[in-house]
């Protein structure tokens, strides 16, 4: 008897009575299905966001940053604000993919793949709010440390706008070969599946000829490992770069050695509650409630309620540093944000963001669908907010009085954000609808340690005894 | 020569056929396309076509994809004109005299490749003792409006030959059956006063009307009654120990505020090397509203207008010997303590009332305290204002008769700034002909039957006389841009004169040939541009006016429960062309530091308790404020409130100047017309009246650029009592070396601070207080610094800054979102209790980029568009800047400014100029005329800020090599510095020991140096001067967070 056990404290990860093939069957029946009237709409919706944004930014670079809100006193208002926001957002895909990979956490192959692809399209978004909230945006590229015809012009190493654009670069490439990588052995099941030539076509060039060989697996394994071990130490640099746009400044309220740790926290906890939120959707949408089940939705509620308690210590570090410091600077800077005009958006950060997830300390609340949706949705609402709090009221009432001011988006700012949501769920539409998602192959692995109908063929070896169990063991073939 | 032979190799020497033929083959090895290379040569798209074809679709593409680039006239001169006049891109300077309705100012005009682009004080001029105003430096400006006609009009419509005017009106002119009256404002030009007498004995009868929409008949009458003269006497604030002002807001607006605040500028001036014995003027101001005066005042008590006379008869009766008593407790204590300073001598008592018994009184108490002969000099008049208002109202009252045959209008526009317009302009109506000089459509040109523009000022000869008996010279610095004639011309024209020879330049020269004794003589006057008495003497006047009579009357004086204030601001004035300027509608108002409106200026505790208009921490939030309904007079103006600080709380105040009719230009079309609040009392115009005020649902968003008014006790301003100041004068010396004794010194290096005497280590801070290499910095370091005690916040500055360097002007709806972009600026912040008006202190500090060595902004840049220079600039790459505004973020002074839009047309988009309305005018080829050539005009997306003048440090170091010497203190200066009427701002290189700033730094005022945010260790490089009050106390905390005195800090207002 081949033996493959797992204790029964752990539940399942895949429900149902699973064969290989079965698994197969569910996760490509999407993919080879019409899509559905709900995927038309859902699409089109997203397709008219991205139009809007797309008007928003032309809009944008035709007249002038001057139709933003932003001004003489708030040069960052909710450009910086998204863009911080989704690479935080980003950050869920690759922690769960390389540092889950790297502790062995087996659950994370039902969540893996939306993840990685969720990292990918928010990355993307990310993106275009450091570039088109350039006041000269067709010079973008003068950040690149490119050969030049201008004598040794280099950009400006010691600026941390320079480290983010390597740092979020970096973490694309990484994160979009890493997906990539994890895709192909599925493409290939795809390819050898498909009816149609188109299908048989595109696939096949997607899986770059896998053939499922030993020796393809075993590259496959070694690639996985490489970049996991790669993407590791981007996790948690990028959003440490990020936070280093602020923490190496002047600003009260941005120049904090507290930053990179908070932001790292902060990230994680917005990049789970985002992953929540789309697989809810989409293992109701695609009946894969099999393969991410509620233990899965679990898990990253814990996680959650962890880096929700992170940023809310970090928080009121914050405060107490401010208070501590004695300097006139940092306590009114911390005064103002909690009480001043913006106070709004303060306590909207406090409620959603350290508040609402001590709900998940109830088991019950946990594994509730409903629930975790609406606070997966409240913790992106909370995050947003506390980019907004740490950007616009650090900036708003710095050291000299006569520069106070206030900041209000206006309508270009809002329809750029609508128009990287219509970018997002654009990608994620059309990946829900092309690519498999969840990791067939890694699905695979773990069905027979994990899998329901396995663990219950398990049932009887709970009932050995302790000798009786190691003498099947050590005689299992 | 030898016939040696060179061989490469043993091939070459025996030249073997494989050689020889491999000589013959110029690839000798494969082509890498191997054995394609035959198919590739003969393909029917070979190698070379490959380029042809990529050439043709990399050109055809970027012809379709490039934008259209909008095409820029630049004419070059073919042929160079003049070399003595004029070598291209080499400024050459003017000394002429800016004039406008009798307010003077000498300047030098610094004309660039023939336009005019810059103005600048005359520094020969005695008068002006080198200030200049806002008004003046933003002339520019309106030389090359849009709005101003283009040549004579006939009923609204152009014409196209002056014949088309002449005949007409000359005919007119001669059936007016005498009742001529030519309108104009107040003339100091003697020769002009030739031509208009010579006009008006060609039409016996005719009549000349000086008329001043801000009058000084009061003070003329009153000064006829007290000294039987009607003129205004000179003040020498430059001489007076105390100054009393009722009202008279002699830094900003009152009378000849230039020459005023240089002279009161030179006593004000503090030391801190000779601390101990410091003196300085006092300053007393009693009024109803906040005034810049008021706002500098070293004691302030507020009243209502209404009691002008009452406090000019108390103080009467302090100084001698009587009774005070007022009615308000404060105004009391400071007329006591003013009247004994003021019998101290060189004491100087003024008041703005247009009211002839106040300023009776007011010549008696300046008679007790013998201030005539002292402060007071009567030997040379000032002749800025002449008008008598009832002489206007007089002539008004014929025209409306329908007895006036014609009337010539120069200089003036009663239908707007008439007090009562509306009947003014019916009556015009009646005139048989009626004719504007005046350079646009303006409301009382529209009347008019004909318009014939005068030339701009900078395009004319003419001459002022200030001060009788100094003259200032005007001369043309670019040919009429229009066609427009000189306002004596066209006198002379409609006299009969032939303009071929018989023309006012020629009249001129000869005037002052036979005047000056000789035309070199004159020649030396036209180019130093005035021409003064060598040795001025100074005499008195006796008092002989009846002031009981006029204290009984002036105390007399019915007020109203509220009251209205109708003043001219610093930028606008009382309208004419400057309300559609664009540079000072958007200069901040000293006080307010509003723009592009005018408005209601309330007290806090009135705006709050009755009209819903609340003061508060969260003012920057709340664009929009409470419009409320100003009946005066029997005429209404609705306005919204801007709640000020120092407002008596029963007085209101109304700007004139706003509200202009469209074709006066578009900039100018904000706000509502003051000047019908005005009352007229039989004799004077009044410009306070009683008024009654209503509450309205509306509200009407004011665009105002410093929103928080209080220091929030910061410690980045500083302010003494002159008494503090005497008595601990290293206190902030001590201050600065306590805060950064620990990065002064290395702990092992043993403490400086033990050394009472010693100064602050300013060495030791730059090199200790960073972990990293510190780079020295030889040659040339600029530097500036700022004395903040002569400071009064009269944003000449800024209107020069935005001059020098082609500073945009961004509008209305961008100066609400906080998008201005000023690169210098003027913080303004009250202290004391917004509930009390007589508390209000209030401190003015120009900021601009700081320059700081350890510059936060450099380091956060990307791309480094923002570096540091060798000689501790902190300067701007345009074009490598790409906007990311990181660096205006992590500027602690929020000095950095960002090109929202497309400004100044210089975007690769070709009409993407945002519209409002407000700012289209200026940027048409016109306008465009006005910009520095030596300045980048920025394009859209670039931050940009203070550069120090650096166009005119380079221009400066270039003079002093070609001169063959070091750099000179004193030879590179920047625009503001050269703008500042008190002279508060000292520039130079720092490493030159002997230099002023060098000295002001670090010998003579070092007790008084202070830096903002010294403690971030960024190393600014402009420094400014702690301000000394000689007042009781100080309420403002200087860093002090625990201070109690100052309520506005302490309730965040």
């Amino acid at each position: 008897m081949h033996l493959k056990y797992e204790s029964f404290v752990r539940e399942p990860l895949v429900n149902g009575n699973k064969t290989y093939a079965q698994v197969t069957e569910d996760i490509c029946r999407p993919i080879e299905q019409k899509p559905t009237r709900l995927w038309y709409m859902g699409f089109f919706f997203s397709l008219l966001l991205l139009g809007f944004g797309a008007f928003s930014v032309t809009w944008e670079v035709y007249w002038g940053i001057g139709t933003w809100g932003i001004n003489r006193t708030v040069g960052w208002g909710w450009d910086i604000t998204n863009f911080v926001w989704w690479v935080g957002i980003g950050h869920a895909g690759t922690l769960i993919s390389a540092i889950l990979l790297l502790f062995r956490q087996g659950w994370r192959t039902g969540v893996n793949r939306a993840a990685e692809a969720m990292t990918i399209f928010a990355v993307m978004c990310a993106g275009q709010f450091p570039i088109f909230h350039m006041g000269r945006v067709w010079n973008a590229f003068f950040v690149l440390p490119l050969p030049n015809s201008r004598g040794a012009l280099w950009p400006n190493f010691s600026s941390a706008l320079l480290w983010d654009v390597f740092a979020i670069s970096t973490y694309f490439t990484v994160s979009l070969l890493f997906w990539y990588s994890g895709l192909v052995p599925d493409f290939a099941t795809i390819r050898d599946r498909a009816k149609t030539k188109l299908r048989k076509h595109l696939y096949g060039i997607a899986s770059f000829g896998w053939t499922g060989t030993a020796k393809n697996w075993q590259r496959f394994e070694a690639l996985s490992l490489v970049l996991a071990g790669l993407s590791t130490p981007l996790v948690l640099s990028v959003h440490t770069i990020v936070s280093f746009d602020f923490a190496t400044s002047v600003i009260p309220g941005w120049h904090a050695t507290i930053f990179p740790p908070y932001f790292v926290a902060g990230a994680v906890f917005s990049g789970f509650a985002m992953v929540n939120t789309l697989l809810v959707l989409v293992r109701k949408i695609f009946r894969l409630e099999d393969y991410i089940t509620i233990g899965h939705i679990e898990a990253m509620n814990k996680v959650i309620v962890l880096t929700g308690s992170i940023v809310g210590v970090a928080y009121i570090t914050e405060l107490f540093m401010a208070w501590y410091s004695q300097v006139v600077y940092e306590q009114q800077a911390f005064k103002w944000r909690v009480l001043g005009p913006y106070w709004w958006s303060y306590w909207a950060m406090m409620t959603c963001n350290v508040i609402s997830p001590q709900f998940f300390w109830f088991k019950k609340l946990r594994r509730n669908i409903v629930f975790t949706f609406l606070l997966s949705i409240v913790v992106n609402i909370g995050m947003w907010f506390e980019r907004f709090v740490i950007i616009v009221t650090s900036l708003y009432r710095d050291y000299l009085p006569s520069s106070w001011t206030y900041y209000s988006p206006t309508w270009t700012e809002m329809g750029f954000y609508i128009g990287t949501f219509g970018l997002f769920f654009t990608c994620f539409f059309l990946f829900a609808k092309y690519f498999p998602v969840v990791a067939i192959a890694e699905i695979k692995f773990v069905l027979k340690t994990s899998g329901d109908n396995y663990k219950r063929e398990m049932l009887p070896l709970e009932e050995k005894s302790v000798e009786e169990f190691v003498h099947i063991v050590e005689h299992a073939h | 020569m030898s016939h040696k032979k060179y061989w490469k190799g043993i091939e070459e020497l025996e030249q073997t056929p494989e050689h020889q033929q491999a000589v013959a083959n110029e690839f000798q090895q494969d082509l890498p396309v191997l054995g394609l290379s035959d198919k590739l040569l003969d393909a029917t798209t070979p190698r070379r076509d490959f380029l042809k074809f990529l050439g043709f679709s990399t050109v055809a593409a970027t012809l379709a994809a490039s934008c259209e680039m909008p095409v820029r006239k630049a004419i070059p001169y073919a042929i160079r004109p003049d070399a003595e006049l004029l070598t291209p891109s080499v400024p050459n300077y003017y000394a002429s005299t800016f004039s406008d309705n009798g307010d003077s100012c000498a300047v030098i005009v610094k004309t660039r490749d023939g336009r005019p682009i810059m103005i600048e004080p005359n520094t020969l001029s005695t008068v002006t003792q080198g200030g200049i105003s806002a008004r003046v430096i933003a002339a520019t400006l309106s030389l090359y409006d849009t709005a101003r006609l283009r040549g004579p009009y006939v009923n609204q419509q152009p014409v196209s030959t002056w014949d088309k005017v002449d005949a007409p009106i000359t005919q007119a002119l001669a059936n007016a059956g005498g009742a001529v009256y030519l309108v104009t404002g107040t003339i100091n030009s003697p020769t002009t006063k030739e031509i208009i007498n010579r006009f008006l004995a060609k039409y016996p009868g005719s009549k000349h009307i000086q008329y001043d929409a801000v009058s000084y008949s009061g003070m003329l009458l009153a000064n006829e009654m007290s000294y039987g003269k009607r003129a205004l006497p000179t003040y020498h604030f430059d001489k007076v120990q105390t100054v009393f002002s009722i009202g008279a807001d002699f830094l900003c607006t009152w009378l000849a505020p230039v020459e005023f605040s240089a002279g009161f500028s030179k006593t004000r001036k503090i030391l801190g090397k000779d601390a101990k014995n410091a003196t300085m003027s006092k300053h007393y101001q009693v009024e109803g509203m906040m005034t810049l005066s008021g706002a500098n005042a070293d004691e302030r008590a507020t009243c209502k207008p209404s009691e002008y006379g009452k406090v000019a008869s108390a103080l009467y009766a302090a100084i001698t010997g009587g009774s005070v008593n007022t009615g308000s407790k404060n105004v009391d204590k400071l007329i006591v303590a003013a009247a004994a300073d003021l019998k101290k001598g060189n004491g100087l008592v003024v008041c703005n009332s247009n009211d002839v018994n106040v300023q009776v009184v007011v010549n008696a108490i300046n008679s007790a305290i013998g201030a005539n002969g002292t402060t007071i000099d009567w030997s040379a008049t000032s002749n800025y204002k002449q008008g008598i208002d009832s002489e206007m109202v007089t002539f008004v009252n014929a025209l409306d008769a329908g007895q006036v045959g014609a009337v010539l209008i120069h200089g003036v526009n009663p239908v707007y700034d008439y007090f009562d317009g509306e009947k003014f302009k019916k009556a015009l109506a009646k005139a048989k002909v009626s004719i504007s000089f005046n350079d646009r459509l303006d409301e009382t040109t529209q009347a008019c039957n004909y318009a014939v523009p005068d030339n701009h000022w900078l395009e004319s000869w003419g001459d002022a006389e200030p001060r009788t008996g100094y003259y200032s010279f005007m001369q043309p610095t670019i040919a009429p841009l229009f066609k427009t004639r000189a306002f004596q011309d066209s006198l002379l024209k409609w006299t009969g004169a032939d303009l071929a020879t018989d023309n006012y330049h020629n009249f001129y020269n000869q005037y002052w040939v036979a005047k000056l004794g000789g035309q070199s003589n004159f020649d030396k006057a036209l180019q130093d541009g005035v021409a003064e008495p060598a040795s001025p003497t100074m005499s008195g006047a006796s008092f002989s006016g009846n002031v009981a009579d006029a204290m009984t009357k002036a105390s007399a004086v019915k007020g109203g429960a509220y009251e209205v204030v109708v003043y001219e601001t610093m930028a606008i004035g009382s309208g004419g062309a400057w309300s559609n300027n664009p540079w000072l509608q958007e200069t901040p108002d000293p006080i307010t530091k509003a723009t592009w409106d005018n408005y209601v200026m309330m007290a806090p505790l009135t705006a709050k308790t009755q009209f819903d208009a609340e003061l508060s921490g969260i003012n920057e939030v709340v664009r929009e404020r409470r419009v409320v309904k100003v009946t005066a007079n029997g005429k209404t103006v609705s306005l919204p409130i801007v709640v000020v600080p120092g407002m008596h709380k029963d007085v209101i105040a109304v700007a004139v100047g706003y509200g202009r009719h469209e074709k006066v230009g578009r900039a100018s079309t904000n706000g509502q017309n003051a000047f019908p609040l005005v009352g007229f009392n039989g004799q004077t115009f009044g410009y306070a009246s009683e008024a009654k005020i209503e509450k309205t649902a509306d509200l009407y968003p004011v665009a105002i650029t410093q929103t928080h008014l209080s220091s929030e006790n910061r410690p980045h301003v500083r302010e003494y009592t002159l008494e503090e100041f005497k008595k601990d004068p290293r206190g902030l010396i001590n201050e600065r070396k306590e805060e950064l004794k620990h990065f002064t010194h290395l702990e092992w290096e043993g403490h400086e601070a033990d050394d009472p005497n010693a100064d602050f280590d300013e060495e030791g801070f730059v090199k200790n207080g960073t972990m990293y290499p510190v780079h020295e910095k030889p040659g040339i370091k600029w530097g500036m610094s700022i004395d903040l005690n002569t400071c009064t916040g009269c944003a000449a500055c800024v209107v020069a800054c935005q001059a020098e360097n082609n500073v945009s002007v961004v509008g209305k709806h961008e100066v609400m979102k906080s998008q201005e972009m000023s690169w210098i600026r003027i913080d303004r912040y009250f202290s004391g209790n917004p509930d009390d008006g007589d508390s209000i202190q209030a401190i003015f500090q120009p900021v601009m980029c700081q320059h700081c060595d350890n510059a936060p902004c450099e380091n956060v840049c990307p791309v480094s568009a923002t570096n540091h220079s060798s000689e501790g600039l902190n300067q701007m790459a345009y074009n490598r800047c790409i906007g990311t505004k990181y660096c205006a973020n992590n500027c602690p002074y929020k000095v950095r400014r960002f090109n929202w839009f497309d400004f100044n047309g210089a975007d690769a988009f070709a009409d993407n100029q945002y519209e409002d309305g407000q700012r289209d005018d200026i940027n048409d080829s016109l306008t465009r005329m006005v910009l520095n050539p030596d300045v980048t005009v920025r394009s859209r997306g670039v931050m940009e800020k203070c550069s120090f003048c650096v166009q005119r440090l380079q221009d400066a170091k270039l003079v002093a090599k070609k001169e063959g010497h070091p750099l000179k203190d004193g030879q590179a200066k920047t625009a503001c510095q050269v703008a500042c009427a008190s002279n508060c701002i000292t520039f130079g290189n720092v490493n030159d020991k002997e230099s002023e700033i060098y000295k002001v730094r670090y010998e003579d005022n070092k007790e008084r140096v202070f830096y903002m945010l010294e403690q971030l260790h960024i190393l600014p490089n402009v420094n400014y001067l702690s301000k000394i009050r000689n007042a009781k106390e100080v309420l403002a905390g200087n860093g002090d967070k625990n201070n109690t005195r100052d309520e506005m800090a302490n309730q965040h207002i």
